[in-house]
């Protein structure tokens, strides 16, 4: 392996390759010269041509050889004692007595069941909120600019995704190699895209916009505040992007006599949409909602993929007729009501427990129910954590979800959902080397994931259990007394904080807004890096739940930061830590 | 019957298309009861028939072909499904408060088919409901009139699908303070909420014109006309200046009531209603010349400042002046009894059985536009049909069955306890609320006054 | 049910004084003391049976006689043939007097700042010519308690009659205090606290009240030892409730709540406890008569509290409480519209608890519960001339209510909402000017 001098070139372009992709479509002006330039910049992706890394983490070879384990090509087949090859991110061979070339890193498989890597419908993994719209102080409300009403179909979430956050680790190490990325925001939060968590060097760009996003989440306080407005404003974008397109079109054909188009980026980001070129990623949870896509759809005529599904299986062939796709939740109701004890309680509550336990199995077997109506679907990780993945998964099972079913809807369903089944979703020859390979068949109980194959990059994990305990958590542990300077005054109080199994847990004492004295409320998201210290908690006022974010810098025993209300803005916040006398 | 019913329907119909399009309808007797037609007066001893839906025939000693459910209703009392002009039950979303102006947004989208609370109504013999937009905008969304079919997880199936458009203006305090006073937008006074309305009025007649013109050259040779800006707001009040929708406006005062009469003149408007209209009496004989009614409370008063000088014998003063008046709940609690919300107008003001009854059956069916449907006991009306062991008007009256379209939806006698068709699978027993909400016509609309006081801890 | 005609009749008989007093300006109505002789009515006691063709007599303020073909010189006498008296019903829990327009915070005197106030005194805010007074008493509501909320301890209640021109002159012989028992209830929809949030909430409101409970306990005893001890007059007022001298309301709504305030009343050996609202009372009504506590409930028109709840079961949840041996007195929970006092009892009796029963519960049975029962709640010699006389059963809507007396005062039988019916009826001018 030739070593390169010319070192700082090619880290440069490896960086900006990102730039160089999309700099593609300007070669038009045939410049041969800078079309070979790109190319080979590009080439030097390939690691084999590879410059000195001190830090000593770079992997010695691209090419892996997985021998003799049992590989599930697809959903329903598998191969026993089976080989494959790998090779610069792509599946070379499948299948019994095969060569394994010589640079190849042996990966030994025996008891080891390999499946395609899982695909992520609808992920929010390592995507960061756009920060909100600075609201001038003599806005209408009731008629807000759109970045304003929650309303930027423009804005592709690349812009504000980040391969390195750590979401995207844990999210592979649950098996995912493929997710289509949804951007944060309310009504239209912006365009999805569809990237691989391979290396951290890389791009990982599969395909840019390849749906626009929905939600049933408006911004508060302008018009449209609540489903009603955000229904009716959905309706009006949508004419208007299609008269827009109309006098864009008659623009462009006939352009005398014709007034200019005015630019609407807005109203430009649905064109694809209209023209059937990608899907509205309609988030709906519940079956009123997915009753409102519906209806819109129906309306409208767009094509559409429904994520974050909990329910709506009994509307399967209001579904079918739709010709929507599907994405279930990997998230399930929790288990606290349904297996609450009730041999004390009296035959009312009895009857009403039946009742909540019948409610919680039907929300389990909801995939069963879905494979059952034949609809395919998929799965998204919006909403859910990556550690209960499998858990879940496995209870979907318990309660009639087949196991190729399950497996279809990590790999194959997403693959043709997405139109990217011609390259993966499954293990077969030329497919992206995306693998999981698990220490048992893949639904049982002790299934462990031992390494993930993303983009033809290994990753192996420890296969049993540790909890990632929080980075010296007995900094924050304790009582702590603070100052908030808000528009209603200064108001003080206590946050407790402690520690349960390695993760901070606390509470806050407030002023309760609606009436007198304090309340207790408490903490969640609490995040703890050894120096920045977050975490939120909600009020009630008025009936309507208030989010408080908390952030800031932890020196010794004093913490310093911000507190913030959507909507409302940022006021400073500072915290003392009581001395512990127990000491 | 109840859920019961869409799962045997569903069950008979799996898989045919019809399905999709079809309501629950079906055939019933009724025999021997005394029958308040309200529109017909009082028929002792006599039978209902309803078949596929619709009252077929009004006799007695009528036979029933083949296995119709028959039932014995000696000594009891048959009365049209009662019809509220004023409810938000069953709306997931009461107020889009954002705007002044929000004829854009519609209710049928936010319609809730499983809240317990329509079965309630149907235990109180209401069969019909008219499910408004709240009061927080001067016009508000357009509204959605509901046959309680309980029991479908659709809420299309509770739409009443033969009722005309209707939408919601409000007038006075709410939409003063929402905008006025919460926003520091117009309209800020009784002044404002005219100018808002009329300047809608007038936008939408040019939005009007200057979709005819581009549609009269639209696909014609050489033109080079492009379409104007769709705008669901003006459309819709475009509509309305078409006659194509009933406005019922929340209203209480009787300057404010009278400035609507006009400006609704004004712009050739006459389908009109009032909802609330607590000072409707001190302009009675003006609601009965230019509108389509008023829809009271039977006594609410005294709540807020614009209902101070206000009297339960409103709805009698109303009746008594040739004003098509119904009484409304606006209240998941009235709507279980809007019965007996109508016999008070026995003691203030002393109507007949007959104007009672119709305050809650024919005449807001008018209100509605349905009354060619429902609202009384009528053969070729449908089957929407209440028993009672008592005179409804009685205080000790108690609902036994109610039909919608001939198709059981309550039945004292039959039905379990727990009638909820979804139940959470996290919540171990359900809430407990101690309080109905007050005055659902500002649902939702308190944090606009109070975003600013979150961290006001003064109270 | 009536026909028109006679509605009208008897509309315009005993409006006719009104109509043509109306005529002189500045005229204005008068309660009108002096005795009354009621002829030949059928007369509901509630305490002794119904009396037919009886005739009542009305001296100084009191009910001096009742028989039949009695006579009395100078009292000015009504034939009530045909009419029935009934004693006047009594609403064991409203706000009427302490606030006037419901939304506007200028008129709401019900609920002062802090959270620990028995020493707030419902009495001294009473407005006596408040407009939902007349509005209340025309209905044959004669006597109300008006309780102040909000807090632990809002403050102290009083029960009124619906006469007179100062709050003393209204004052007819109870007070109490109510006290807000901790719930694990939601206070509505809007209240979207966890469970564990609420159950802490609960819990920290239970142990305050047995702290302040403890220190009244102190005050107490200190005072009863003649301590010379500092101005506190919350404790002062609450020393009397621990004592026994005031009656302890305690508003507490949930089954489980309710079987915590029994558990509480017996722990702290409450001596006069009576527990209002209770609204899921029916789910423990053994445990409430076990305990031998009264209980004020309602609003019986009201919404059930739970979801899974029978459609109707607030409206029999009086009914099944009497069943079970509760003492059970009925209130409306309201302010302007005290007037459906009647009428929630119709719904109760028409919905188990019968309609004797339901009677008592808005006339004798709150009278015993307030210890006034020696002048209020029924028609007996000696007692208040506080009664009305209506044409039928007061409970239906139908029925018109002819007059009304209050500490022997005939009542103008006039309101706000009456005068703008005279006024308004027939317009004029009507639609057009001349």
């Amino acid at each position: 392996m030739a070593k390169n001098k010319s070192f700082t070139s090619l880290k440069v372009s490896n960086k900006s390759i990102n730039t160089n992709l999309s700099l593609t479509c300007m070669i038009k002006r045939q410049n041969t010269l800078m079309y070979l330039v790109l190319m080979f910049c590009l080439l030097f992706i390939n690691p084999a041509f590879a410059q000195s890394d001190h830090s000593g983490q770079r992997r010695i070879t691209g090419t892996y050889a997985i021998t003799n384990a049992t590989v599930f090509t697809q959903p329903g087949k598998s191969i026993s004692s089976a080989t494959i090859i790998l090779k610069d991110g792509l599946i070379k061979a499948v299948g019994n007595d095969l060569n394994i070339p010589i640079d190849a890193q042996v990966i030994k498989g025996d008891s080891l069941f390999v499946y395609a890597g899982f695909i992520d419908v609808a992920s929010e993994a390592g995507v960061s909120k756009p920060e909100d719209v600075k609201r001038s102080d003599d806005m209408d409300p009731s008629d807000p600019s759109n970045e304003v009403a929650g309303i930027t179909p423009e804005r592709e979430v690349l812009q504000y995704w980040d391969i390195n956050n750590g979401e995207i680790t844990n999210w592979r190490k649950a098996g995912f190699s493929i997710a289509q990325l949804v951007p944060k925001g309310e009504m239209l939060p912006g365009q999805t895209a569809l990237v691989v968590y391979g290396d951290k060097e890389s791009t990982n760009i599969l395909a840019e916009s390849t749906g626009l996003y929905a939600q049933f989440e408006t911004a508060r306080g302008v018009y449209p505040g609540t489903i009603l407005g955000l229904m009716a404003k959905w309706r009006e974008l949508y004419k208007n992007a299609q008269l827009k397109y109309e006098h864009a079109s008659l623009f462009k054909e006939k352009g005398n006599g014709i007034n200019r188009p005015e630019k609407d980026p807005s109203l430009e980001a649905f064109y694809k949409v209209i023209n059937g070129q990608i899907p509205v990623v309609f988030e709906a949870e519940d079956e009123l909602e997915i009753r409102r896509v519906l209806r819109l759809k129906k309306e409208l005529g767009f094509d559409v993929v429904i994520t974050g599904v909990k329910e709506g299986s009994k509307l399967a062939e209001d579904i079918k007729g739709a010709d929507a796709k599907i994405v279930l939740s990997l998230d399930l109701p929790d288990d606290k009501a349904s297996k609450a004890k009730m041999e004390d309680a009296t035959e009312e509550a009895k009857k009403a427990h039946e009742r909540v336990v019948a409610a919680y199995k039907e929300a389990l077997s909801e995939a069963a129910s879905f494979e059952a109506a034949g609809i395919p679907f998929a799965f998204s990780s919006k909403g859910a954590k990556n550690g209960d993945v499998f858990k879940n998964i496995q209870t979907m099972i318990e309660n009639g979800l087949s196991e190729e079913g399950a497996l279809a809807a990590l790999t194959t369903n997403p693959a043709n959902m997405l139109g990217i089944s011609s390259y993966t979703g499954t293990v077969e020859k030329g497919k992206l080397a995306n693998l999981v390979l698990t220490t048992d068949s893949l639904f049982s109980k002790d299934a462990k994931i031992k390494y993930v194959m993303a983009d033809g990059y290994l990753f192996e994990y420890e296969a049993s259990k540790s909890k990632k305990k929080n980075e010296n958590v007995e900094d924050v542990v304790g009582k702590w007394n603070y100052t908030s300077e808000t528009p209603g005054g200064t108001s003080k109080g206590t946050i407790t904080f402690a520690q349960e199994s390695g993760n901070l847990k606390g509470e806050i004492l407030v002023d309760d807004p609606d009436g007198s004295g304090q309340v207790t409320r408490q903490l969640e998201n609490v995040h703890y890096d050894g120096k920045e210290l977050s975490y939120t908690f909600s009020i009630i006022v008025q009936g309507q739940e208030i989010v408080v974010n908390t952030k800031g810098t932890l020196s010794g025993n004093e913490f310093e930061g911000n507190l913030s209300i959507k909507d409302m803005g940022t006021f400073p916040f500072t915290a003392t830590k009581e001395p512990d006398f127990n000491l | 019957m109840k859920k019961f019913t869409y799962i045997m329907l569903s069950i008979v119909l799996f898989g045919a298309k019809s399905l999709y399009a079809q309501t629950p309808k079906g055939d019933v007797l009724i025999q021997n009861a005394t029958v308040l037609t309200v529109t017909q007066g009082t028929l002792e001893e006599t039978d209902v028939l309803v078949e596929d839906g619709i009252i077929k025939k009004i006799g007695k000693d009528l036979s029933a072909s083949g296995n119709i459910e028959t039932i014995d209703a000696t000594g009891k009392f048959l009365m049209p499904g009662i019809i509220d002009a004023h409810s938000h039950l069953a709306l997931d979303v009461v107020n889009e408060a954002s705007a002044p102006i929000t004829a854009q947004v519609s209710m049928a989208d936010v319609v809730n088919p499983f809240d317990v609370g329509i079965y309630r109504a149907l235990a109180g013999g209401t069969t019909v409901a008219h499910g408004l937009h709240g009061s927080a905008n001067a016009i508000g969304g357009q509204s959605i009139t509901m046959k309680f079919r309980y029991g479908t997880s659709n809420p299309e199936d509770i739409f009443m699908k033969e009722a005309p458009r209707t939408i919601k203006f409000a007038l006075g305090e709410n939409p003063t303070r929402v905008h006025g006073r919460g926003k520091n937008i117009q309209p800020r006074t009784r002044m404002g909420v005219e100018a808002i309305i009329r300047n809608g009025f007038a936008e939408a007649q040019q939005y009007k014109k200057a979709w005819e013109s581009y549609n009269s050259v639209k696909g014609k040779k050489n033109n080079t006309a492009t379409p104007p800006t769709y705008d669901l707001r003006l459309q819709t009040l475009a509509d309305i200046l078409d006659g194509k929708i009933i406005i019922h406006c929340h209203s209480y005062r009787a300057d404010e009531i009278y400035m609507l009469i006009n400006v609704c003149r004004d712009f050739g408007v006459d389908k009109l209603v009032f909802t609330h209209v607590n000072e409707g009496f001190k302009v009675a004989p003006e609601l009965a010349k230019y509108t389509m009614g008023a829809s009271v409370f039977s006594d609410w008063w005294a709540y807020k400042f614009e209902v101070y000088y206000s009297t339960a014998y409103n709805a009698a003063i109303l009746m008594e002046n040739d004003v098509v008046t119904s009484i409304n709940s606006d209240s998941d609690e009235l709507i279980r009894h809007l019965y007996h919300e109508a016999a008070k107008t026995q003691r203030y003001g002393g109507l007949t059985d007959e104007q009672a009854l119709s305050l809650i059956t024919i005449n807001p069916a008018k209100q509605l536009g349905i009354d060619e449907f429902v609202g009384s006991i009528e053969e070729g009306k449908q089957g929407d049909l209440v028993i009672f062991d008592h005179h409804p008007l009685s205080v000790y009256a108690v609902p036994q069955m109610t039909f919608i379209d001939g198709v059981k939806y309550f039945d004292i006698n039959e039905d379990e306890d727990d009638q909820r068709i979804k139940v959470s699978p996290t919540e171990m027993v359900e809430p407990v609320y101690l309080k109905a909400e007050d005055e659902r016509c500002m649902h939702g609309v308190e944090l606009f006054m109070q975003e600013a006081a979150a961290f006001n801890h003064t109270h | 049910m009536r026909k028109i005609n006679l509605t009208i009749y008897v509309l315009l008989f005993f409006l006719l004084p009104v109509l043509s007093y109306g005529q002189i300006e500045g005229e204005v109505l008068k309660p009108e003391g002096g005795s009354f002789l009621l002829r030949g009515a059928t007369v509901v006691t509630v305490t002794n049976g119904i009396l037919e063709n009886t005739d009542v007599l009305i001296s100084n303020g009191k009910i001096s006689n009742i028989g039949t073909g009695l006579s009395a010189s100078g009292a000015t006498e009504i034939d009530c043939s045909g009419q029935f008296i009934y004693p006047g019903m009594i609403d064991s829990g409203t706000r009427l007097g302490l606030v006037e327009v419901g939304s506007l915070a200028e008129t709401q005197d019900y609920s002062e700042i802090g959270n620990v106030t028995p020493n707030m005194q419902a009495l001294t805010a009473i407005n006596p010519n408040s407009v939902s007074i007349p509005v209340t008493r025309v209905s044959g509501v004669t006597t109300v308690l008006s309780v102040p909320s909000g807090g632990l301890f809002p403050g102290t209640a009083a029960l009124i009659n619906l006469n007179g021109y100062t709050p003393d002159q209204m004052y007819t012989g109870f007070n109490g205090v109510p006290m807000n028992f901790p719930t694990s209830a939601r206070r509505g929809r809007w209240d979207r606290r966890s469970d564990d949030e609420i159950k802490k909430d609960a819990e920290k409101a239970l142990k305050d009240i047995n702290d302040i409970w403890e220190r009244a306990s102190t005050y107490m005893k200190l005072e009863d030892a003649e301590a010379d001890l500092q101005y506190y007059p919350e404790m002062q007022q609450l020393a009397k409730v621990v004592r026994g001298e005031l009656p302890l309301l305690i508003e507490v709504n949930k089954a489980e709540d309710i079987k915590n305030a029994l558990k509480w009343i017996k722990e702290k050996a409450v001596q006069n406890a009576i527990l209002t609202g209770v609204s899921e009372g029916f789910r423990v009504a053994d445990e409430i008569a076990a305990a031998d506590v009264p209980v004020i409930t309602g609003p019986v028109l009201a919404l059930p509290s739970r979801s899974s709840d029978r459609y109707d079961a607030a409206y029999t949840n009086p009914g099944k409480m009497l069943e079970a041996g509760v003492k059970v007195a009925i209130r409306t929970s309201d302010a302007e519209n005290v007037r459906n006092l009647p009428f929630n009892a119709g719904f109760a009796a028409a919905y188990g608890m019968g309609k004797e029963e339901a009677l008592k519960a808005i006339t004798i049975v709150p009278a015993e519960i307030f210890g006034v029962d020696d002048h209020l709640g029924s028609i007996e010699e000696g007692k208040s001339a506080t009664l009305f006389i209506s044409d039928g059963d007061p409970f239906e809507t139908s029925t018109q209510i002819m007059h009304v007396f209050i500490d022997g005062y005939k009542i103008p039988m006039t309101s706000r909402h009456i005068r703008l019916y005279q006024e308004f009826l027939e317009r004029n001018p009507g639609l057009e000017k001349h």
